[in-house]
């Protein structure tokens, strides 16, 4: 009895600074948001007078750094909802043909795919700045969703065909008898039971493309065409930026996917440690 | 309805020849069985027919008309897996009614051809159920309903009884012979268990290594087997076989004379085979000891040795033997099979 | 009417050309083959041709500020990578108890991961300014004393960079390990705790064997990442101070914004001795 309550009181005494350590710093950007100028710049640990003001001077565009925030937010809505569905689309075709219809070097093509995650991504964006401003997509929204399936994408094959592998042939064969084609296959058959995993790659690749920085950075310049997080690494240029705004739009910035992880997080989980298990 | 005619299949996977030459008529409305052990090319023969694996060599027609180069969907056929292959996203309506919905018949149509096929199989309770919250049983019914409503011209069973439990199997295996006596569709059924063959099918096809070892009716080939592979593989329990040589009118084996009307040349090594229910145990015969008595109720299994071979023989009622009593063997002369030593072609 | 054929030569040709459901095979593989081709294959062919020249890498080499990215990548490596790793052991020890209340923390662990990198790091970033920030202001609360020019020595600015590299990667990492326990099948500690066994012998002898090589190869897959991490660095610290923090990620980017091309492509080439070993080494063990 002694030691599970001594067991308890070990984990419990471990768990606090666990938690301080993931969570200082989320709540170091609620703290900014809430505070005034002063408040926030004489380093206290709550402000004196906690308001929503910030959030106001956002949403009205006050501020000359904020003149397009709405467009910008809209930006990375569209950039990681355009993302999103094309990796799953793209994906969800890849993995049919290597899986079911198995297609001639289709290993390879899996094999080739992961090599993207050979090289670190930020060398893989400066060529890639390169070649889209030779495809002349530099500052077209189009770019970057594109580079983002082109990361995503190798990912999400692979989990989609290990989920798919473990459905048996047989309904594969039962439906070609019953007299399918392989579109109604993959439409009537595969997709609905690939489900669980089509929500994990879609949300996974809509994060992906909403948090992304560099690549934002590197392909797309245009004051109305960057998404919010190219906007916020301007905020950073200047010396006496307000850094309370930036932190309220910052928080603003980081709710949806804190929102849309905690909706998902059993389809990511499984999407994630089904990998691991493989490797 | 429709005959199905394989002309001098040969299957090879890579360089793995796995058919070697098959050749079989099926009359329209037959319930042919294919039987054998595994990895004799049963099942792959069905698949072929299916439209399921490509066909390396010869020609395979369904109602006179050569299939070959047909999509499954276009020969007019529907099979029976052996895991049912349900679609698990789908009810028991939706999977039966999968293939009409794909020739997109209208939702008049496909609940008539539903409705009539649950009602055949008693499957209108669970219609509106999923395959994960069926029984084995179930699922298998649900899975020939699925057969039934494309009212095919061919059934097509892949052992669709190996996963079900003894009892079960024993009640699925008379409404299959149920069901096509009322439907009388040309059926292909494929298995490794003899007994099934034997309840099942109108004519047996035993096959061993890509090859018919032998064709015919159940009765055709427990009577007359043409070969050893089939004496031993048809029947249960398994036909009691041992070499010997033939003098005279008998066969002189394990230091006793077997007796047998079947004649073969003098002097000739043959197999002597005999089935348990064949063989008595009385006052006269050849010497034996008990090893074990199997009581099973309405028959009595009993385990003689004879020399250094057991026999296995199998008495109505009951017995009072208990092992170790000493016994003679009395084969009827009149069931004894001959088979030659070398080929096992039966004398 | 049939009987046991006599053997002859097979009768139908076999089907030539390709069947409906092959062709489907090729379409659906082909948007993502078009991508591969378009966005990594022909980028990367370009970029290693644009970095053939090589006055290129004597004028990169010539650059002061290179020789010292070059040490600070090596050590955010063997440095930020290993010790993360470590964690991420421990920790996902921590978090296979089943305990609801556990859920929930990790539930939480696992948010900065899921959060854009901006917001945090500039969060870190202001958290460590010397006249505002919050840490300096405690430090004086508390000892009357001003606390250090955190992110402008750049030693410490390299070290916050590998904490912040650290603070993000951490939760995915730990996660991939905790799977990798969760598949360790429970019978085998029953069986040591049969035996006797104290925890660290049960670690040792039940939990490492099976996720050593799921450790190995992780942390060589991060490594290769890490390599690519641009944000811990330059949110964080710009770089700065002076072009002192730059690890090898950072510093190709520097040299697209001052529109050295040739110089950005040099760079990532010099990085390829650290990347090839470990892709290498990843291909050894995946083609197992």
């Amino acid at each position: 009895m002694k030691k599970r309550f001594t067991k308890e009181a070990v984990l419990v005494l471990l768990a606090i600074p666990i938690l301080l350590w993931t969570l200082l710093p989320i709540y170091h950007i609620f703290l900014f948001s809430i505070s005034s100028k002063d408040s926030a710049f004489s380093g206290a640990l709550w402000p004196d007078k906690p308001t929503l003001r910030n959030f106001g001077t956002i949403f009205r565009q006050e501020q000359f750094y904020l003149h397009h925030f709405w467009a910008q937010i809209w930006n990375s809505l569209w950039i990681a909802v355009a993302a999103g569905a094309i990796t799953l689309a793209v994906a969800a075709c890849a993995a049919f043909s290597i899986s079911r219809l198995k297609v001639k070097g289709g290993r390879a093509v899996m094999n080739l795919a992961l090599f993207t995650y050979f090289i670190p991504a930020a060398f893989l964006a400066i060529p890639m700045y390169k070649a889209m401003g030779m495809y002349g997509l530099l500052n077209n929204r189009w770019s970057l969703v594109l580079a983002m399936v082109t990361l995503a994408a190798p990912y999400a094959i692979w989990v989609l065909k290990q989920a798919s592998d473990k459905l048996p042939v047989e309904l594969d064969e039962a439906a070609k008898i019953d007299g399918a084609t392989p579109l109604q296959l993959f439409r009537l058959v595969y997709l609905p039971l690939m489900t669980p995993s089509l929500i994990a790659i879609g949300t996974y690749a809509l994060l992906l493309a909403w948090n992304e920085y560099l690549y934002a950075y590197l392909l797309l310049s245009h004051e109305q065409t960057i998404p919010l997080a190219v906007a916020l690494g301007h905020f950073i240029a200047a010396d006496d930026s307000p850094w309370e705004l930036l932190m309220a739009t910052g928080l603003v910035y980081a709710l949806p996917p804190a929102a849309i992880y905690y909706a998902f997080r059993r389809y990511m989980v499984s999407g994630l440690t089904t990998g691991a298990v493989k490797a | 309805m429709a005959s199905v005619v394989f002309d001098s299949i040969y299957k090879s996977f890579g360089s793995t020849k796995v058919l070697h030459g098959i050749s079989l008529d099926i009359s329209d409305g037959e319930f042919m069985v294919l039987v054998g052990p595994s990895g004799c090319g049963k099942s792959t023969l069905l698949r072929m027919l299916a439209g399921l694996e490509d066909i390396t060599g010869g020609t395979i027609a369904i109602d006179q008309r050569v299939v070959n180069d047909l999509d499954s969907k276009d020969r007019d056929i529907a099979m029976v897996f052996q895991s049912y292959a349900l679609y698990p996203h789908m009810t028991v309506r939706e999977n039966m009614g999968f293939s009409l919905k794909l020739r997109k018949e209208s939702v008049r149509r496909i609940a008539e051809g539903v409705d009539r096929a649950a009602k055949i199989l008693n499957l209108e309770p669970y219609l509106e159920r999923y395959p994960r919250e069926l029984s084995g049983g179930q699922r298998q019914r649900v899975a020939m309903g699925r057969a039934i409503v494309r009212d095919p011209k061919v059934f097509l069973f892949d052992e669709p009884l190996s996963n079900l439990d003894a009892k079960l199997r024993v009640a699925m295996r008379s409404e299959i012979k149920a069901l096509h006596q009322r439907l009388k569709t040309t059926t292909v059924y494929v298995t490794h268990d003899q007994v099934e063959a034997m309840t099942m099918a109108d004519r047996i096809a035993v096959m061993n290594e890509g090859r018919i070892e032998q064709l015919g009716e159940p009765l055709e080939l427990y009577d007359r087997p043409a070969n050893l592979f089939v004496a031993q593989f048809i029947g249960s329990p398994a036909m009691n076989v041992f070499e010997g040589t033939f003098r005279s009118n008998s066969v002189e084996a394990l230091g006793a004379r077997w007796p047998s009307t079947a004649r073969a040349a003098e002097g000739q090594s043959v197999r002597y085979g005999i089935r348990p229910e064949h063989l008595s145990l009385g006052g006269e015969g050849i010497p034996g000891e008990i090893e074990v008595v199997e009581p099973m109720g309405a028959e009595t299994e009993i385990l003689v040795k004879v020399a250094a071979q057991t026999f296995t023989v199998m008495t109505h009622g009951r017995a009072s033997f208990a092992p170790g009593d000493k016994v003679r063997l009395a084969p009827q002369a009149g069931h004894a099979h001959l088979f030659d030593a070398s080929s096992g072609r039966r004398i | 009417m049939s009987a046991i054929a006599i053997p002859h030569a097979p009768a139908a040709p076999p089907r030539r050309g390709l069947t409906t459901w092959q062709t489907w095979g090729a379409i659906m593989i082909a948007p993502y083959v078009l991508v591969f081709l378009a966005f990594v294959l022909y980028p990367v062919s370009y970029g290693l041709w644009l970095a053939r020249h090589p006055e290129s890498y004597v004028k990169l080499f010539a650059d002061p500020i290179f020789f010292r990215t070059v040490v600070n990548t090596v050590l955010f490596l063997a440095i930020a990578v290993n010790l993360k790793f470590l964690l991420a052991l421990w920790l996902s020890g921590f978090f296979v108890h089943e305990r609801t209340w556990i859920r929930w923390v990790s539930v939480l662990f696992l948010l900065p991961w899921a959060v854009p990198s901006i917001p945090t790091i500039f969060s870190i970033r202001f958290m460590f300014n010397p006249e505002w920030g919050v840490i300096n202001s405690v430090i004086f609360r508390l000892t009357a004393l001003d606390g250090p020019n955190w992110l402008n020595d750049p030693r410490i600015g390299l070290g916050l960079s590998m904490l912040t590299h650290i603070w993000k990667s951490l939760p995915f990492w730990t996660l991939i390990l905790m799977a990798g326990r969760l598949a360790i099948p429970r019978e085998q500690y029953e069986a040591a705790a049969v035996d006797g066994a104290s925890a660290w012998q049960r670690f040792k002898y039940v939990t490492w064997p099976s996720l050593r090589t799921l450790y190995l190869t992780s942390t060589i897959l991060s490594m290769i990442w890490s390599l690519g991490d641009f944000n811990s660095v330059y949110l964080l610290t710009g770089g700065g101070p002076a072009d002192l923090t730059h690890v090898l990620a950072t510093l190709g980017i520097r040299y697209i914004r001052l529109d050295q091309v040739d110089l950005a492509m040099a760079t990532i080439v010099c990085a390829m001795p650290l990347v090839l070993p470990l892709v290498y080494y990843m291909m050894k063990h995946l083609s197992k």
